[in-house]
């Protein structure tokens, strides 16, 4: 699809962080670039610092398996965890795998939550793993996805 | 910025964890988009920074980016510890910022 019909097609609905396969070659001078580009394991190194990442059935992320518009799409992250102050969840990050900036958002939390959960909606450029990754009180890093098909990218 | 606060449920008492909901009308630009009839790119404009408050003492902390959806909403869990005001503070990466306020007042 060329890339004008594709954003009058779709038209001003909603922009996203998402860099086209065709926009992102080094020929097209048209490059756009967003302005927090980041790549997935750039981002994720920048979290865990290096640390082993565990998938673990405690963070449960809630996302549709199919997206229609992928310019809103819901999306949930409980962590299994007591909220005390010995043990807790300190922060929950929710990455787009395939976006421009990987990073949607870092959610810093406290015990005062009473629960380790975050809701909110991302814009998604096109299919790819929604990822969570939740950094726990005593040092560890758990994670989960879920692979979002999106039939209408969240660009335009 | 308009913004809203909703508390899920609507009645809850001290010691119930609810839901909190903000949102935040926002065009939340990538940078990526042009103008249609300009061609211009616009720039990114995007709420990157909100804190949630209850009697001035932190709760929760958010990084975002402009991945988010526009008008973006934000929900967490909070435990009720008794009567007290909920402030939210949400910036953007222009430097404007806002503030909301919500009563939290358990029955019972």
């Amino acid at each position: 699809m060329e890339r004008r019909s594709f954003l009058k097609g779709f038209g001003v609905a909603a922009a996203c962080a998402v860099a086209l396969p065709h926009v992102a070659s080094a020929a097209d001078e048209k490059k756009v670039v967003g302005p927090n580009e980041m790549k997935f394991e750039t981002a994720v190194a920048a979290i865990t610092g290096g640390k082993a990442l565990v998938a673990s059935s405690k963070v449960k992320m809630e996302a549709p398996e199919i997206a229609e518009n992928g310019a809103v799409v819901p999306v949930k992250v409980t962590v299994e965890s007591p909220m005390t102050q010995k043990e807790y969840v300190k922060a929950i990050h929710v990455l787009a795998s395939k976006n421009g900036n990987v990073r949607c958002a870092n959610i810093y939390l406290t015990p005062a939550n009473g629960e380790a959960f975050f809701g909110t909606r991302v814009k998604l450029g096109g299919t790819q793993d929604v990822v969570a990754i939740a950094e726990m009180s005593d040092g560890s890093f758990l994670t989960a996805k879920q692979n979002v098909k999106v039939t209408i990218g969240g660009c335009g | 910025m308009k913004t809203l606060i909703k508390i899920k449920p609507k009645d809850y008492k001290a010691g119930d964890i609810v839901k909190i909901d903000f949102m935040a009308m926002h065009p939340m630009e990538t940078g990526m988009r042009k103008d249609k009839d300009s061609g211009q790119l616009i720039p990114a404009h995007y709420i990157d920074e909100v804190k949630f408050m209850f009697n001035d003492q932190l709760i929760t902390k958010m990084v975002i980016w402009e991945s988010l959806s526009v008008n973006p909403l934000m929900s967490i869990s909070f435990k009720v510890p008794g009567e007290g005001t909920l402030k939210v503070v949400a910036k953007d990466n222009k430097g404007q910022s806002v503030e909301s306020t919500a009563k939290i007042t358990p029955k019972g």
